[in-house]
């Protein structure tokens, strides 16, 4: 107050006119409102720009779709996946091999006994194999025709491509031959099965036989198919959209076909905020709780500071601790014998979902806690001591009365947790090992130890290499509104519950 | 009379009272009859809780040490003058490491030229590794650039807005749209601000990647941040300030000049210096709008003065995210890496402390 009284007659000397003043007074005031209007403004562009870059996608994909119609890819792909599903089923042999041998070591078997003992197995496996060999030589002549057919059809030149097609669907009326030819040579050879020593082996072998009819049964599906397709068939415009939100595949710069579907990107995404989460909620939480409820004041002085002077670390920080320091010493720790119990474990990936997940819980304890902690605080006096006074003790009180009074704003608090790790980059593009494909859930919990890529991790990583305008970078875009979307939707919600927390202690 | 005392003696009465009304059937007694029983629990829950927080120091604490004892062995030297000047000055250059008469040699990019020539006709077979050798000095000055550059055009617009909000609105629609939208545009992720200013600034105003590109990305990036601090410690400021003010006949604008803004400009300096620290950290906005992975001439090596403001800079956060995910990690790459984070983390939190504190400071000084 000193300070007002020293200071200087607030009243100019020179009077300027009235209607002067006022016009500067206003334009004060419109440079300050001007200001505050950029926010609105800087909003509005962000979302134009992301619908400006993304919205083009939409027609550049349906495009690309039609394309992989027209060149016959489709075509080519239907046969592509029996043949997929042959090496899928080669795999199954060499996993019950794997098996086998590894029961037969704990047998205390020689490897030349091992060897011995398998070896009609070998033969059959190495025979079922041999079944897929004209088919495979199919698929590699009608994709060279496709390709062949889809750059000229790229470079804008339809003549011929008439009888492009009609040879390419001429070589790929064979496939009735040979798949039945292959029918009977892989009946054949499962009338020769080998018997296994193991049981539970010849368990899944057996399974693994009924696999092979089912597969076989679908060969008639197939060449239906084969038969039905058309190239002229238009492609539905919601197509485009749909191949996007639900397409699980995210290929780019193939020579075959490229793929933009965001849900490995989205499911890793949720993977890496499900575990931070998992890891930061019960720590934010509970050191909150110990903050506001139970420190010493000296603790509290401490704390506090200390937890938001963590959320100033850098995030590129952090991933490089990562990378250094962190996935080390998970993959050591998953070899030690401490953890011989866990099925999944040893890890192979030392970069993976619960690295990255583990630093982004450390990002996410300091807005879990402040907010929380704030929460906490606001809950009126007058509720602990009523509760003190019906004889509650601490305990009693924080957890029937405090924790309930300030629920919605804890729930605020772990919804901002979530939008600042969802959003978050450097950390997952660092840690989260980057391989672009949906976790494998058959693991169950083993699969919180694959690497995945991220919305976030996949537009730093390729937006510097793309090239502009390409569908490809639209993609990208596309990417960033989803994420746009969804951070926006989290912080609705968080808002909603804090009005609500507001009304309940008011 | 504390919290601390008045609990104790709470808890005391209910002693005494389950001890007198143990046979009595009513629930609320029966919760307190098995008193040690709750006694234990409620010790065991403080100690969980306990051990919850200082877990998360533990955590901090030891990121803090393992990149501070192995980024000090880079930047401290044993001898005088205690810190590594070569590292700080230089640039980044590539280092060869090769065998030489039974020794080996480990030799930044410009030393290994020189040694080329000093012997002749000598050839070696030197594995190169990127960045690893020399310092981070243009990296240093590139995101001293942006700092300032974007600090400069958030505080101009965050200040003048949170002015507006605080002393002139009314709230009417559009003041709760502006409302809306810093509070949505705070939750947005920093790599949407990226391709953000990718889209608009680098490609739609052709700016490229450049420096003025990266202030305005980061500048908007922090702006919400800034404007809500601001206001808050506006509107701290006492309404009888104002008033009397007024009531002297000073104008509005004169109002906020002598008697609003000065006893709310410390608070409002204080947490921009978070925002600070934020933009220092941030790295995703200026990967592809801003930051350059190799650049050979400093910012002010410039042909025209406008050069300056459309060339992209080398920037500490970018240099630590190629150096840890573009190379190996082993021995000769340690240095840079963690050299580098060490500083970058020494930096940021510097800034961070000195917020902090100063708002600690500021706190138990500063009542109405």
């Amino acid at each position: 107050m000193e300070r007002v009284a020293a200071s200087r007659i607030l009243i100019p000397a020179r009077r300027k006119s009235r209607r002067a003043q006022m016009a500067i007074e206003q334009g004060i005031k419109a440079f300050f409102g001007g200001n505050a209007l950029v926010a609105v403004i800087v909003l509005a562009l962000i979302t134009i720009f992301l619908f400006r870059e993304g919205f083009g996608f939409f027609g550049q994909n349906l495009a690309n779709l039609q394309l992989y119609r027209q060149a016959g890819l489709e075509y080519v792909d239907i046969i592509r996946a029996v043949t997929t599903q042959h090496e899928a089923l080669s795999r199954k042999l060499s996993e019950i091999r794997l098996r086998e041998v590894r029961s037969l070591e704990k047998r205390n078997a020689a490897p030349d006994e091992i060897n011995a003992a398998l070896a009609p197995f070998d033969q059959f496996a190495s025979g079922f194999s041999d079944t897929a060999e004209n088919l495979h030589g199919l698929v590699s002549d009608l994709t060279e025709q496709a390709s062949a057919l889809k750059e000229q059809l790229a470079a804008g030149n339809n003549s011929g491509s008439e009888t492009a097609l009609r040879a390419l669907r001429e070589r790929g009326a064979t496939f009735e031959s040979v798949s039945a030819e292959m029918t009977a040579s892989v009946s054949n050879l499962m009338a020769t099965a080998p018997a296994l020593p193991d049981t539970a082996e010849q368990k899944s072998f057996d399974q693994w036989k009924i696999a092979v009819r089912d597969y076989l049964a679908g060969f008639p599906v197939a060449s239906k198919k084969l038969r039905e397709w058309s190239a002229d068939e238009p492609i539905p415009w919601y197509r485009s959209l749909s191949s996007f939100l639900f397409g699980r595949e995210w290929v780019t710069a193939s020579f075959w076909q490229d793929w933009y579907g965001i849900v490995p990107l989205l499911v890793g995404s949720v993977m890496v905020s499900i575990v931070a989460l998992v890891i930061a909620v019960p720590l934010g939480v509970a050191s909150a709780i110990y903050v506001s409820e139970v420190a010493s004041r000296h603790e509290k002085r401490l704390i506090k500071p200390y937890i938001e002077f963590i959320s100033a670390i850098p995030s590129v920080v952090l991933g490089f601790f990562g990378i250094a320091v962190v996935g080390q010493a998970i993959r050591a720790a998953s070899q030690s014998s401490l953890f011989k119990w866990v099925s999944f474990f040893p890890i192979s990936e030392r970069l993976n979902i619960f690295t990255a997940g583990c630093l982004l819980a450390l990002m996410a304890v300091p807005t879990i806690f402040t907010l929380a902690e704030d929460a906490l605080r606001n809950v009126p006096r007058g509720f602990k001591e009523a509760s003190y006074a019906l004889g509650a003790n601490r305990l009693q009180t924080i957890a029937r009365v405090i924790v309930p009074a300030s629920l919605s704003g804890i729930v605020s608090a772990v919804l901002l947790g979530l939008g600042r790790v969802i959003g978050e980059t450097m950390v997952v593009l660092l840690c989260a090992g980057n391989r672009i494909a949906i976790p494998d859930f058959s693991q169950g919990l083993g699969a919180v130890f694959q690497p995945v890529h991220t919305m976030t991790g996949i537009i730093a990583q390729e937006m510097g290499e793309v090239v502009r305008g390409s569908t490809h970078y639209r993609a990208l875009f596309m990417v960033g509104l989803v994420l746009f979307t969804i951070t926006l939707g989290i912080n609705w919600l968080a808002q909603r519950f804090v009005a609500r927390f507001r009304m309940s202690v008011g | 009379m504390n919290d601390e005392a008045r609990m104790t003696n709470v808890e005391g009465m209910t002693n005494d009272e389950t001890a007198s009304n143990a046979g009595s059937p009513s629930s609320f007694v029966i919760r307190h009859s098995s008193f040690g029983r709750g006694r234990f629990l409620e010790a065991l829950t403080f100690w969980i809780f306990r051990l919850a927080t200082y877990l998360i120091l533990a955590a901090a604490t030891y990121i803090f040490l393992d990149i501070g004892i192995k980024g000090g062995r880079t930047v401290f030297t044993r001898t005088a003058p205690f810190i590594n000047v070569a590292f700080l000055s230089q640039a980044p250059q590539t280092l060869y490491v090769f065998d030489f008469a039974g020794k080996k040699m480990t030799l930044g990019d410009r030393e290994f030229r020189d040694w080329k020539s000093v012997h002749p006709g000598v050839e070696v077979e030197a594995t190169s590794v990127a960045y690893s050798a020399g310092g981070i000095w243009p990296c240093i000055v590139g995101t001293a650039l942006l700092v300032i550059g974007s600090m400069a055009l958030a505080l101009g617009i965050g200040i003048s807005s949170a002015i507006y909000l605080s002393e002139y609105s009314r709230n009417g629609p559009l003041i709760r749209l502006v409302r809306i939208a810093i509070l949505n545009l705070a939750g947005v992720p920093s790599i949407v601000f990226g391709l953000f200013g990718f889209g608009l600034f680098v490609i739609f105003f052709g700016w490229n990647v450049s420096l003025i590109a990266g202030w305005f990305t980061l500048g908007l990036m922090v702006l919400p941040a800034i404007i809500t601090a601001s206001e808050e410690s506006l509107r701290a400021v006492p309404q009888g300030l104002r008033e009397g003010s007024l009531a002297l006949g000073a104008s509005k604008w004169q109002t906020i000049r002598k008697n609003v803004l000065p006893y709310a400009l410390p608070g409002i300096l204080t947490s921009s210096i978070l925002g600070i620290a934020r933009v220092a950290g941030e790295t995703a906005p200026i990967m592809f709008t801003a930051a350059y992975a190799m650049k050979d001439e400093m910012p002010w090596q410039v042909a025209r003065f406008t050069d300056f403001f459309f060339q992209g800079v080398m920037a500490l956060p970018y240099h630590i995210y190629v150096v840890s995910s573009k190379i190996p990690q082993n021995e000769y790459t340690e240095r840079v890496q963690y050299g580098s984070a060490f500083v970058f983390l020494f930096l940021v939190m510097l800034i961070a402390l000195t917020s902090i504190v100063l708002r600690e400071r500021s706190r138990s000084r500063l009542s109405w």
